[in-house]
């Protein structure tokens, strides 16, 4: 009997006979669209995906006529964490004319808004730069990053120190009090940005730490278009639902924790995101057709729910892409084939 | 009988201390066996709670009131054990240091772990975030922890999970402790390079792995 050769969400080699790839691929599906109460894979998707991991292809591509926009989060990053010796603005340059970005994005080494806040006037500098020497898009980006606000790193109490020990009431008033400080913070940073030329601001990571980072995020993005209309904003998640670790959190009258995909985009819109980054996470210990079908019901759902572009996020751990800090090009390349050719995306 | 435990059950997930209370009191004073209860009520419960929790379905500070209606119930039971004169109580199950490792801030899953134990009836020993291995390792001997649980968040701080390993080795303590793994870059791969015991993918699965291995290194000792 002959065997696919796949990998499991680790990374690591597995060989699947046809039966055992289509039941994966069968559970993967039904689990996100049990989770998400939303429609499974149709018979022609399984065809479409058995014949994916059937292919021999070391390497597969969209065909002609699909191709999709790529935007990139934390570019100035992640070249130097795999010890290219270049600076922000060569980073840039790299991404844009050897990478073929169709985005770039200008970002600082703490990736947070609340460190960009005091050294703003430096950022704004190094993106007047940058304008000047690329063509693409560019973007400033960072995390809302929750975490920053509590203590000893920040003024509030640690509500995940406060929880286990039951002080329910203690922990989501340091959150909301978290809540009110970042939205300061962000609209401070991207406001400054966006004066200073940015061509948009990436909201990278929303909802790290559930739902009051979700929250902040679409009321940073409220008062941001508000003051600026038809400023670009791009969403980008952190995991496939709102963890709701406040867990009584509203925007427009919709409750934030345990929201998939199809609900954040709706909001996101509303806030005022112009580009949406849906996030599903990589099951380490199933196989990537598993990970792959589970992503495609998830991200499908959301593209149909979004009225705004959808660029789902592929990489380390998410988008049916294996956790691994060099992700292998078979899985990679199939599952952003399969993302964008099932789920009608306008990037990745 | 089955009646009272899917109450039992329900009262954990509606987290409804009242009720669960005066279900414990009315099963004990049927003098029924006191742990049963627990085993097949209540445990169930926080069971269903921590998967729901995976799901998305529940939110933590639920988690938290369904943890600590369990709690209590079991202090409850286990004070109607003492008064009958000792017998099997429901706990401590073991005993466990858990930290975020040093270099790392995020602590958003080891809460979610910590709190999961508890609520199994474990106890834990939580050092909090950016926690060097040195720390976990002295807590553990001083309290006379059996396991060592770790999260890291980045790929740059997995090492420390690496160095706790080593660590262990060096100072002849490795077989002393069940160590256990996670995080958003951990996966099963890290956890058998690195030795360490445990894997786990989110917080009940880690409950429940620990539940095993304990079983297993009780045995290996009695052995």
């Amino acid at each position: 009997m002959s065997k696919n050769y796949t990998r499991m969400g680790d990374g690591s080699p597995v060989e699947l006979t046809d039966a055992e790839l289509r039941k994966d691929l069968e559970d993967g599906a039904n689990d996100a669209a049990d989770r998400g109460k939303v429609p499974s894979l149709t018979e022609e998707d399984y065809k479409y995906l058995m014949e994916l991991f059937q292919r021999k292809d070391r390497f597969v591509g969209v065909d002609v006529g699909n191709e999709v926009v790529l935007t990139y989060d934390e570019g100035t990053l992640k070249l130097k964490r795999h010890a290219l010796l270049e600076d922000r603005l060569q980073a840039l340059t790299i991404y844009e004319r050897l990478f073929g970005a169709d985005t770039i994005e200008l970002c600082h080494v703490d990736y947070s808004y609340k460190p960009v806040k005091p050294i703003v006037g430096y950022e704004q500098g190094s993106l007047e730069m940058a304008l000047l020497m690329t063509h693409a898009p560019l973007l400033y980006g960072a995390m809302p990053n929750l975490g920053l606000y509590t203590q000893p790193d920040g003024p509030c109490p640690n509500p995940m120190e406060l929880l286990p020990q039951g002080k329910i009431k203690e922990a989501r008033e340091s959150y909301e009090a978290i809540i009110k400080d970042s939205v300061k913070d962000i609209v401070f940073a991207s406001a400054a940005m966006h004066e200073s030329g940015a061509d948009g601001i990436n909201f990278d990571t929303v909802g790290a730490s559930g739902d009051p980072d979700f929250l902040a995020s679409l009321l940073a993005m409220e008062q941001l278009t508000t003051k600026y209309p038809g400023m670009a904003i791009e969403m980008g998640m952190a995991g496939e639902f709102v963890l709701g670790t406040h867990g009584d959190l509203y925007y427009d009258g919709t409750r934030l924790a345990g929201l998939y995909p199809h609900g954040q985009v709706v909001l996101a819109e509303k806030a005022g995101a112009t580009i949406f980054g849906p996030v599903v996470n990589t099951n380490t210990d199933r196989s990537i057709p598993w990970n792959l079908a589970r992503t495609v019901v998830f991200v499908r759902a959301c593209s149909k729910a979004a009225k705004i572009p959808v660029h789902a996020n592929m990489g380390m751990g998410v988008g049916a892409v294996p956790v691994w800090d060099y992700p292998p090009v078979d899985v990679l390349s199939r599952a952003s084939k399969a993302l964008v050719e099932l789920c009608d995306l306008d990037g990745l | 009988m089955s009646d009272i435990y899917e109450q039992a059950k329900l009262s954990v997930i509606n987290h409804d201390k009242a009720k669960a209370m005066d279900l414990a009191k009315k099963h004990l004073d049927s003098g029924a066996e006191p742990m049963d209860i627990i085993t097949n009520g209540f445990v169930p419960g926080i069971s269903y709670m921590g998967e729901e929790f995976g799901r998305g379905t529940v939110f933590l500070p639920e988690l938290m009131e369904s943890a600590d209606v369990m709690l209590t119930v079991v202090e409850v039971v286990n004070e109607a054990i003492a008064k009958l004169g000792g017998g099997k109580t429901a706990g401590p199950v073991g005993s466990i240091v858990a930290a975020t490792v040093q270099g790392d801030v995020h602590d958003i899953g080891k809460g979610i772990a910590v709190a999961m134990f508890k609520a199994n009836g474990y106890e834990v020993y939580d050092l909090g975030r950016d926690v060097p291995v040195e720390d976990l390792i002295n807590t553990a001997e001083k309290r006379g922890a059996k396991v060592i649980a770790t999260s890291a968040l980045l790929t740059t701080t997995m090492v420390e999970q690496q160095k706790l390993e080593k660590t262990l080795k060096e100072a002849n303590l490795r077989n002393k402790y069940i160590t256990l793994v996670g995080g958003a870059p951990v996966t099963q791969r890290w956890a058998k390079r690195i030795g360490a015991d445990i894997y786990a993918e989110n917080a009940h699965l880690g409950v429940v792995l620990v539940a095993e291995k304990l079983k297993e290194f009780a045995n290996k000792v009695a052995s």
